[in-house]
């Protein structure tokens, strides 16, 4: 067994004992990465050197010697950092996010910075300035997205956990196709200051890795309040520790009534029907919950808001400050014109002018205002499902990771595909992307949700399904 | 259609963005079935429903008026290829 | 036909920058006097991934300003995203806000043609960040015609409070008292020092025509007013404007139009105004503010200058011009009530405190809080004057003494040699003996009755005065030498 091979919790005892030496875990993650990266290119930035001089000092914090990789959107100091797109150019960030802090406190080992779709927008990690990433599972076909280099890392063994973000699916959606873990905390639950904003109301930091232990060790670490981020918790502290004997038994899970005509691949069908056994086995009650305003609305509320937000967030990016920029333009406008024009790729740029044009003045109360109260009526639904139910399993995804370049033409379609995800981050939910198994090769995910702050109670559950299907192994990585 | 192309266009100069033909053609399909897509709030009576921006009812929190310093601006000036001195420089606003 | 008449019909907008030592949103210094670029960070910057956080102080200011413009507090208000690219705006938008602002209505009381005490409604007061400063050079220095502008993000998230009157000002006049009476209300309030000087209130007017004939204008928004001349001059400018459009028939465009100071006309900006529906600052939860909070304040507030002002008129017999004076800074009013709590006459007192106080001030280019003759102090001094225990002229050289040499009442009275309470009685006596003896001449020609117009008494009387250093009651000198010549 190499090294690399272990999952965190492991190779936190096995560093911890000393039985082996940070230099060792790196040196046997980096050839992993050398091995596999030209076949699933999840980096943009690799960060050896950083690593290095990290290594050189004494490392403490129970993640001491642990590699790492974070999403390009998170901020690192000093590092470049991206966000996939062409207009941050190589901007160095002159602070670091607060979860990649917390993390680098507790003695995580940067190996990079992973690829992610330009500012969070697509779910195929293929919208990036530099290039796809490759699901490790199978190399041609996406990783999902956006945070789809942070799952293929974890999948691959490039490293034993990863950071994401998610704003509607970006976590879960990846994790469910390269077959790792994927938590997409409760909004609030992790700070977002220096994460590169696309959605803010939307958006959430939130973990990749291979066992739901491991998820509930980098939750211990990134979950705490952060006075920079003002719609972070300020209450009470949430407790992930791991626990061996969880139970649900009497817990209610429900299904939501209004998905079930929709098709689902054989596959994502099936484990449906295996994780509602495993779970009925364990004592769960299965029952149903109505969610007729999510199922037909939430799509149609998400995109409204994210883009609405979008575009306010991306104001910013005028080539003064940071970034590529022109240095020829006769005036103010159109060097905007021109940096803008330049540094964004075409699926943000979209998304700008459909933002831009929903908050017009003419047409803001028809569309941004109705869709913030679309979204009262989700969160009010929501509410009330978990009234009657305390979790709800459902589907990450309708259908198994497509071959690169075959994702639907049709931006509506594709957007359609996200109805399982979205409504989480429109509530401000937590939501568990967990494996189920493999359907010919490739794995197959579902999704746990539950209400606020039921971020550890999901977890559990976690743990108790991981039990019955085993972990997910690492993927081949296309090494022939 | 909506949006005729040259709506779209406007919008798309208003965020400071200028499209070639092929692009302004794909903006005008997006946004016009996005559009579309929108058409379902109508279905909705939202008169009465309050509108949704945070997740729960948070409070902003206040932080206190005490003057920190930020270590580096050097390191934020540096990331700007218009700074001039210890300003930043831009080509003339001619708008005014 | 009847002559055509017109109104005007003013709205303000008044930005000031509120007092706080950092910024709204983050922890950097307000000082924008620092070298340029110096007070910034990742959040005012608005550098990718940063969030802001919300100032107390500058909140609490909010409160203060408001209800200085008797407006009432919102318990629960918003944060708004305000869209424009500008390379002085570095999110592309500004946070304001301008949609569910921190006050509700309030108003501001001036005078209007006829003398009358007049309401101008305010109708709110909002909190918002300010932008930066750019400075347009050319190549050979000139400001026209500039190929670059230079930013300097000091400004950039310090504070401002944005105050929105109703249309109800209807003259430059007007508009410049509700500007001055507004900003002393805000000073007093201690929300901002409002330095005119230093650009911490700037002013925009709406300004529209209502005819006689049943015409009304369109509203034109006039920008870039740093003062209150200038504000005055744009309205004055902007009304004769649209009523000679208007007599001649023609329309006035609704626009934006750039006030220049140097020209002294308003001209129309190209720059295109979207108005733009803001969207919710996502970044930023609702602001609650609790009654009791609102309660504090109302405690901490002031007595407001125009209230303050009328009462000395009414119970201290104060001259209304004079309380005009008293009022217009806070500190010098309370200097002028600490005088009366120590006992001066208070119409003595505010008359000491406008002409010496004040002018020395003035000289000195003193603050009242630099003068150094405290309250209690001066207000010995006015009543040891008003006892006649020293004279006027004998009262003001020894406050210059005072203020020239930081001393007390008594050492100022030792060093200039002044005899407390006068030169009365025997001595006086004694000092018209003296002056008898040496003057035997001129008392020969009074005591022969040759003086008919009292002529040589006066010049006797004089004497006396000198040689008493005018401490001496002119009345008593008067007496005491007709005695002595007649004995
Ligand atoms: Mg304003
Ligand atoms: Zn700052």
């Amino acid at each position: 067994m190499e090294l690399y091979e272990y999952n965190l919790h492991e190779l936190v005892e096995k560093l911890k004992s000393k039985e082996i030496s940070p230099s060792e875990i790196f040196e046997s993650c980096k050839k992993r990465i050398d091995d596999c990266e030209e076949n699933i290119h999840a980096f943009i930035t690799r960060t050896e050197d950083f690593a290095k001089a990290q290594l050189s000092k004494e490392l403490t914090g129970i993640f001491a010697g642990v590699p790492t990789v974070l999403k390009d959107n998170l901020c690192t100091k000093g590092i470049r950092t991206t966000a996939a797109s062409k207009i941050l150019g190589n901007w160095r960030p002159p602070y670091d996010a607060t979860a990649w802090k917390d993390l680098r406190s507790a003695g995580a080992i940067l190996m990079g910075k992973v690829n992610m779709d330009e500012f969070a927008m697509g779910n195929t990690c293929g919208n990036s300035a530099f290039g796809p990433t490759h699901n490790p599972n199978d190399i041609s076909r996406v990783p999902g997205g956006s945070s789809g280099g942070s799952a293929a890392a974890v999948s691959a063994g490039y490293v034993s956990f990863s950071l994401g973000s998610d704003t509607g699916g970006s976590i879960r959606q990846p994790a469910s196709y390269c077959g790792v873990y994927g938590l997409k905390p409760t909004y609030g639950m992790v700070s977002r200051y220096g994460l590169i904003s696309y959605g803010s109301s939307l958006d959430q930091i939130g973990p990749f890795a291979r066992t739901v232990r491991d998820l509930q060790l980098v939750m211990s670490v990134i979950s705490n309040y952060d006075p920079m981020d003002s719609s972070c918790f300020r209450e009470k502290a949430h407790d992930f520790t791991h626990n061996e004997n969880p139970s649900i038994k009497g817990k209610k899970i429900a299904l939501v009534k209004e998905f079930q005509g929709f098709t689902l691949d054989a596959p994502i069908a099936d484990a449906m029907n295996k994780i509602k056994k495993i779970l009925e086995d364990e004592g769960a009650i299965i029952t149903e919950v109505s969610l007729p305003v999510v199922s037909r609305y939430a799509v149609a509320c998400y995109y409204a808001l994210a883009m609405s937000e979008a575009h306010t967030n991306l104001e910013r990016y005028d080539g003064v400050r940071l970034g590529y920029t022109v240095k020829d333009a006769a005036g103010i406008k159109e060097m905007f014109e021109r940096v803008r024009s330049y540094g964004f790729g075409p699926e943000v740029k979209s998304r700008i002018i459909a933002g831009t044009c929903l908050t017009e003045p003419t047409r803001c109360e028809e569309y941004y205002v109705a869709a913030t109260k679309v979204r009262t009526l989700i969160a009010q639904e929501f509410s009330r499902a978990f009234g009657e139910t305390d979790f709800i399993l459902q589907p990450v995804t309708p259908s198994m990771p497509p071959k690169i370049g075959e994702a639907d033409e049709d931006a509506m379609k594709g957007y359609e595909a996200d109805l399982y995800t979205l409504p989480v981050n429109l509530a401000g939910l937590p939501g568990l992307s967990f494996f189920t198994g493999y359907a010919d090769k490739l794995p197959v995910g579902l999704q746990l949700i539950g209400p606020r702050w039921s971020d550890p109670e999901l977890l559990h559950a976690g743990v108790i399904i991981e039990r019955h299907t085993g972990s997910p192994k690492i993927a081949n990585g296309g090494v022939k | 259609m909506k949006l005729s192309s040259e709506e779209v266009n406007s919008i798309a100069l208003e965020s400071r963005l200028l499209l070639n033909e092929a692009e302004l053609a794909g903006a005008v399909r997006y946004i016009n079935n996005f559009l579309d897509m929108l058409d379902r709030f109508k279905e909705l009576d939202l008169k009465d429903v309050e509108p949704f921006s945070f997740a729960e009812a948070l409070e902003c929190p206040l932080r206190d008026d005490t003057v920190i310093a930020f270590p580096d601006n050097e390191a934020i000036l540096h990331e700007s290829e218009h700074v001039d001195g210890s300003y930043f420089k831009v080509p003339r606003i001619m708008e005014e | 036909m009847a002559e055509l008449t017109f109104t005007p019909v003013i709205g303000i907008e008044i930005h000031i920058r509120l007092k706080s030592d950092s910024k709204l949103f983050c922890s950097c210094s307000t000082d924008t006097d620092a070298a340029p670029n110096t007070n910034i960070c990742p959040v005012c910057m608005g550098l990718p991934g940063t969030l802001p956080r919300l100032n107390h102080k500058v909140v609490e200011q909010g409160i203060l300003a408001g209800l200085a413009l008797n407006c009432g507090i919102r318990p629960k208000s918003l944060f708004f995203r305000k869209s424009y690219f500008y390379p002085d705006l570095p999110k592309g938008h500004q946070v304001s806000q301008c949609d569910l602002p921190i006050t509700t209505s309030g108003y501001i009381e001036v005078h209007d043609a006829e003398g009358n005490l007049k309401k101008i409604r305010v109708h709110h007061l909002h909190l918002e960040e300010d932008v930066g400063s750019l400075h347009h050079s050319a190549s050979d220095g000139r400001l026209e015609g500039a190929d670059t502008s230079y930013v300097d993000y000091n400004r950039c998230g310090t504070p401002l409070a944005e105050i929105v009157s109703e249309p109800d000002v209807a003259s430059a006049a007007e508009a410049v008292e509700y500007v001055m009476n507004l900003r002393r209300r805000v000073i007093y309030s201690g929300a901002s020092d409002v330095e005119l000087e230093k650009g911490m209130m700037r002013f925009d007017a709406n300004v529209s025509m209502k005819c006689s004939d049943g015409r009304w204008g369109h509203k034109v928004e006039v920008k870039n007013m740093n003062s209150f001349k200038a504000l005055e001059r744009a309205i004055e400018f902007e009304i004769k404007r649209q009523k000679k459009l208007m007599l001649n028939g023609e329309d006035v465009i609704q626009e934006t139009r750039h006030w220049n100071d140097a020209k002294g006309i308003t001209s129309s900006s190209r720059v295109k105004e979207n108005y733009r529906k803001f969207i919710v600052e996502p970044d930023l939860p609702p602001l609650h503010v609790t009654q009791e909070w609102i309660d504090r304040m109302k405690a901490k507030m002031p007595e407001m200058p125009d209230v303050k002002a009328r009462r000395y008129v009414s119970e201290m017999k104060i001259p209304p011009e004079v309380a005009d004076v008293l009022t217009d800074d806070k500190n010098l009013a309370a200097y002028f009530e600490a005088c009366v709590a120590a006992g001066a006459n208070p119409v003595r007192a505010s008359h000491w405190v406008r002409t010496e106080v004040l002018r020395v001030m003035n000289e000195k280019q003193w603050k009242i809080a630099d003068f150094n003759i405290k309250p209690e102090v001066l207000a010995s001094l006015v009543a040891r004057v008003d006892e006649g225990k020293i004279s006027t002229t004998q009262g003001k050289e020894v406050f210059d003494y005072m203020t020239a040499n930081n001393s007390g009442v008594d050492e100022a009275i030792k060093k200039l040699g002044i005899t407390e309470g006068g030169v009365a009685g025997n001595a006086l006596n004694d000092v018209i003996q003296t002056v008898l003896k040496n003057n035997p001449d001129v008392l020969e020609e009074i005591k022969s009755g040759k003086d008919t117009k009292g002529k040589k008494l006066k010049f006797l009387q004089g004497l006396v005065m000198k040689e008493t250093k005018g401490q001496a009651k002119p009345q008593e000198v008067a007496e005491a030498i007709e005695k002595a010549v007649r004995n």
